[in-house]
């Protein structure tokens, strides 16, 4: 990844009549990046990723790739190239014919035969060039996808969703494979994608949209860390949102009073704002130590009761009531002995330290 | 299983009542007597024979394939354009463009000929095989942007934009990927109105002046009775080839709408 932007999205805007797809887009994305725009469907997600490749033209604002103005430049006259969510493998073309599409009366024969040798070695589909298109498994559509638009070298690939149509053991493979093409290709992708986890393991940066609207962009660890709202909170893991009150505040520490768990330091979290003392905090189920007896090396317990009680297998999620909130709170505990600990009903006590806790400042909204 | 037979009866019934006379014109195409009638006088292939001697017949079968041909061509040239249209693109008057499209197909044809007769008159064009390719191409266009809309239907818009996102323009793309990709909804929809030309007989008695298609000769011949027999064995030769074209055409709008693996 370097430090020159290979795409700069300025004030970008799309409008349907009075309907804003997305609006007030501004986002640079670094050469070399892998960068996903993450958000619930009808978001605006894919109308940003197609206004880049040239299927839509912004109502206002300016979308430039490498230092370009692409006003009034079509699809086909851009240096970006798409992987399509239905893939879009020509019909009546074999793998071959599908890969040397754009190439076709671009090169020489030989040259276009080597390329396309090299894509499918890429792609680890080596040597099925004659295979008939609708001789292809949904993984091996997905690499032809990828290895037709590879192909042409571009600037900046795209990728529509590119893992939503194949089965969960093969989207976890994929997402490593694609990861470490980019890496290796050194090529910016554009990904769009409803998937957080997605998102997360194969970015270097992901772009949070909720309705038309670009909320945070930030690194995986930093978006589930410091995310900029609840909204954004929610959306990437679980997270149990308590009301707190604020004490006082020295430098980046904030001093807080929080519902159910009580008075504890908090870290400042700079994406939020907090404009009067009644603020929320985030707790990730997964920060929560829960026990029998009080714990003592937490600086924050509260007791309660298990509600509902879910086994993922590497997980074990609990629902614990307590008596100050109306939603139970939500507990994950890593699977260590195979065990389950608790059941429905038990008394149990749960544990908390400062510094796991997210500071969700006053919400706007 | 076992059905009711009273069901079953019905049915056959339904079915006799649909075909049988169609398959009386065969049967007395191969009788040798030339009267219309029961008992069947003895079997012979003499009208079928003779029907290669008859040259306004075979000029009539020569126009009428010429006509057909270049329906078929026109009707789907023009079918294409409107069924992509139609599927493709949300467009304010769309229901009613649509509709108007269909309309050939319940308008009486004694209508649309009488009126269109008056129109080429009016504009100067005599009754020809020209003005019987219009009116039939008029008449196709209904079969040919409902075959072809279904071939779009079943079409991923996505490839035509994964064309043009791999450098390739809006006409080489229609030339690449739509063609090829709708090719086989092209040939049923050729096929089908081919046909639909070839057996339409209002349209061209009314706009084919004296050059008649081989519908308003048989209907020229069967005013004598002694060409009777002959008109039957020429009947039974269309019928087979209607139906074998549009059987071939049904196999390709079938093979046009499973081609696209979703």
């Amino acid at each position: 990844m370097t430090d020159r932007n290979i795409i700069e999205l300025r004030d970008v805007e799309k409008r349907y009549g009075t309907f804003v797809a997305a609006g007030g887009i501004n986002l640079d994305l670094k050469e070399g990046e892998f960068f996903s725009l993450l958000g619930p469907s009808g978001c605006g997600k894919t109308t940003v990723l197609r206004m880049i490749a040239g299927f839509q033209e912004p109502t206002k604002g300016t979308v430039l790739i490498d230092g370009q103005d692409m006003e009034g430049v079509p699809a086909n006259n851009r240096p970006t190239n798409m992987v399509f969510q239905s893939y879009a493998i020509f019909p009546h073309l074999n793998v071959g014919n599908n890969v040397a599409y754009g190439l076709r009366g671009k090169a020489p024969m030989a040259e276009i035969d080597q390329r396309v040798a090299e894509a499918l070695e890429m792609v680890e589909l080596g040597g099925l060039q004659d295979r008939g298109a609708s001789e292809l498994s949904g993984g091996q559509r997905q690499r032809v996808a990828l290895a037709r638009a590879l192909i042409m070298r571009p600037k900046v690939l795209l990728l529509d969703e590119p893992l939503s149509a194949l089965d969960k053991k093969l989207r976890e493979q994929m997402q490593f494979e694609m990861r470490n093409l980019q890496q290796s290709l050194g090529i910016t992708f554009v990904m769009v994608t409803h998937d957080q986890y997605e998102a997360m393991t194969m970015s270097d940066r992901i772009g949070v949209m909720f309705n038309g609207r670009l909320k945070q962009v930030d690194t995986p660890t930093t978006l589930y860390a410091r995310p900029c709202d609840q909204q954004v909170a929610s959306f990437i893991g679980e997270m149990n949102i308590l009301p707190a009150q604020l004490l006082g505040e020295t430098g980046d520490t904030l001093s807080i009073d929080a519902v159910a768990f009580g008075q504890m330091e908090i870290q400042r979290n700079p994406n939020v704002t907090t404009s009067s003392r009644e603020m929320n905090i985030g707790i990730r189920p997964e920060q929560l130590e829960i026990t029998a007896e009080e714990p003592e090396d937490y600086p924050s317990t509260v007791q309660g009761t298990v509600s509902n009680v879910a086994f993922y297998g590497e997980n074990i999620h609990y629902h614990i009531q307590v008596a100050e909130t109306e939603k139970p709170i939500s507990v994950s505990v890593p699977n260590y002995f195979h065990t389950v600990d608790f059941k429905r009903g038990d008394a149990v006590w749960l544990g908390l330290q400062g510094a796991s806790v997210i500071d969700l400042g006053t919400d706007t909204e | 299983m076992k059905r009711p037979s009273t069901l079953t009866a019905y049915a056959f019934l339904y079915l006799v009542f649909l075909y049988l006379p169609v398959l009386f014109l065969p049967l007395f195409s191969f009788n040798s007597g030339t009267i219309v009638a029961f008992p069947i006088k003895g079997w012979t292939l003499d009208w079928y024979r003779k029907l290669g001697e008859q040259d306004t017949l075979i000029q009539a079968l020569w126009n009428s394939l010429g006509v057909g041909t270049v329906v078929a061509i026109l009707s789907t040239a023009l079918g294409l354009f409107a069924a992509r249209a139609f599927v493709r693109y949300r467009f304010r008057g769309q229901r009613a463009a649509e509709g108007l499209v269909m309309l050939p197909l319940v308008i009486p044809g004694i209508i649309v000929a009488s009126s269109m007769l008056v129109l080429f008159l009016f504009l100067g064009l005599k009754p020809s095989l020209l003005t019987v390719v219009l009116g039939h191409t008029f008449l196709a266009l209904p079969f040919s942007v409902s075959i072809l809309k279904s071939a779009f239907d079943d079409f991923d818009a996505s490839l035509e934009e994964a064309s043009y996102d791999l450098g390739v323009g809006v006409f080489e793309t229609f030339r690449r990927v739509t063609l090829p990709v709708v090719s086989p909804g092209i040939v049923a929809s050729m096929l089908v109105t081919f046909t639909v030309s070839f057996d339409e007989f209002v349209l061209a008695f009314f706009l084919s002046g004296n050059q008649p298609t081989l519908p308003v000769y048989i209907w020229s011949q069967i005013r004598f009775p002694a060409k009777l027999p002959n008109v039957l064995a020429l009947g039974s030769i269309l019928l087979l080839t209607s139906v074998l074209l549009l059987v071939l055409a049904e196999y390709f709008r079938r093979r046009s709408s499973t081609s696209e693996v979703r």
